[in-house]
């Protein structure tokens, strides 16, 4: 039978970001998917060649608008462990609960862009209603809704007094208690199980195969969180990773609700547990210019991202890799898109939650 | 499931009916930014003594400081609001004010403390004689 090419993207209604596939379609069923990437490559590795070290974190944070948190974390983590600076007690507390302040925005702004894919703009509006005030929890401890600069090589900038916390513990609990309702219907509502529901099935078998990370991992059953490894005191929170068995569409979208309620959990566990007080310190300065190399990994929204840094005893590091989530989830969502019909392709798209600007960085 | 025929919308409905929006009448309706939110930086030409630290520091090449001519300049469209050069500043000049200031107007302070708006700013590029 014939075939024809419909191309997905780079500008296309669901999805803001610039992906292309070239869908090849036999009717309605496609049957291959050819993915271009590098529309929005910003060379921000290659940077590190000419900004100081100490300046490299504001641009890593640059790299996502979402997870910029996270990305700034991950760079100064890697750059402690190579000049072997102690970050102080209350300032890797202050992180943990930034980070995971952070999941549940980028986790509430996906589920309303899923929400939107499929039709459902109420949700839209409910979903980012609650980011909003995750956003301006924010804007509050940190300075900034979207870019925090908060984090520097051996600490972070800012501290949250022990009655904001509690303020802040309060209000996250009322945001799950509203959630509660949204979450609800995303669960029970009979449009979004038809139109979610079996679609883009990914088995557990083949989700070991193409290297699934995440959210995406993990609703189809694998038990793979970054967070389990126990590095930046993790190891000090009861955590149990959230797994689905049925790896569909619907799956990934249960697998991040739930995952919103386990964050709120982990903030409330890491407010009982961090030492208390005020005037604590924040920050412990490294000396001199890092020398050496090391991979750092952590659990962002998304999944597992992975740091490479190597820096040779100068002021600007030798290389600087991120690969982030998306990257490593493209070919599960290629595998997917195989055999679909051509108006699921948008919702199996979305449900791996692509960040291409992450990708591309 | 909620059965469709009971209606389960119903409450929800009404309620929206008199209630008020759920978003601020924006224009009209402008919520003040939180205390230590991140704006402008703000100079204060009495007490810097030009020791250059802050255009060292500034991850994005923002701030122009000349200690012969006695000025400080910051280009606020290249300024990323990251709060180093507050950091640094020994004297405490330089601070962040809460409130963002339209970004196309660059700040110049001097030791007589003038300041050309953005109509300086905006002014064609003379054109090169040949």
């Amino acid at each position: 039978m014939k075939t024809t090419v419909v191309p997905f993207g780079p500008q296309h209604p669901v999805l803001p970001e610039p992906i292309v596939l070239d869908l090849i379609l036999e009717d309605e069923k496609v049957l291959d998917a050819i993915p271009t990437i590098g529309y929005i490559h910003r060379g921000l590795e290659m940077m590190v060649e000419r900004v100081e070290y100490t300046e490299m974190g504001f641009v890593v944070e640059r790299i996502c608008g979402i997870c910029s948190f996270m990305h700034g974390m991950g760079y100064c983590v890697s750059l402690e462990s190579i000049m072997n600076v102690e970050v102080p007690e209350r300032a890797a507390w202050l992180r943990l609960i930034w980070a995971e302040i952070s999941r549940i925005q980028s986790h509430l702004l996906w589920l309303g862009l899923g929400a939107d894919a499929f039709g459902f703009e109420n949700l839209f509006m409910h979903c980012w209603r609650m980011r909003e005030q995750i956003l301006d929890i924010f804007e509050k401890t940190t300075g900034g809704r979207i870019i925090h600069s908060v984090n520097r090589i051996g600490g972070v900038k800012r501290d949250m007094s022990d009655t904001e916390l509690a303020a802040i513990l309060v209000e996250l609990q009322e945001l799950g208690e509203q959630f509660k309702k949204t979450a609800n219907v995303f669960g029970t509502d009979p449009s979004i199980a038809h139109r979610l529901g079996g679609v883009g099935v990914l088995s557990k078998e083949d989700a070991i195969a193409v290297d699934c990370v995440g959210p995406m991992a993990r609703a189809s059953g694998l038990v793979t969180d970054t967070r389990l490894i126990g590095a930046n005191y993790y190891d000090k929170i009861e955590l149990e990773p959230v797994v689905e068995t049925a790896g569909d569409c619907l799956a990934r979208v249960v697998v991040r609700m739930r995952e919103i309620d386990q964050s709120i959990d982990i903030i409330r566990q890491a407010i009982d547990k961090m030492p208390k007080g005020e005037g604590m310190p924040l920050e412990n300065k490294p000396r001199g210019n890092p020398l050496g190399e090391v991979f750092t990994r952590l659990e962002q929204p998304r999944g597992e991202v992975l740091y490479y840094v190597k820096a040779n005893g100068t002021k600007n590091l030798e290389r600087f890799r991120a690969r982030t989530p998306t990257f490593a989830n493209i070919p599960a969502m290629i595998k997917l898109v195989k055999g679909c019909d051509l108006a699921d392709v948008p919702n199996i798209i979305l449900t791996i939650d692509p960040c291409i600007s992450c990708t591309e960085r | 499931m909620a059965n469709p025929l009971t209606l389960p919308m119903i409450p929800r409905a009404l309620r929206n009916l008199v209630s008020k929006p759920a978003t601020r009448r924006y224009p009209y309706e402008i919520r003040p930014r939180f205390e230590g939110a991140r704006g402008t930086i703000e100079f204060d030409v009495e007490t810097c003594n030009y020791c250059m630290l802050c255009m060292r520091r500034c991850p994005a090449a923002a701030i122009t400081v000349s200690r012969e001519n006695s000025t400080w300049a910051i280009e606020h469209l290249t300024c990323i609001g990251c709060n180093v050069c507050v950091e640094v500043c020994a004297k405490k000049s330089l601070s962040m004010s809460k409130d963002s200031k339209p970004v196309h107007t660059r700040a110049e302070v001097g030791p007589q403390g003038q300041r050309p708006g953005h109509e300086e700013w905006h002014k064609p590029a003379a054109v090169p004689v040949e």
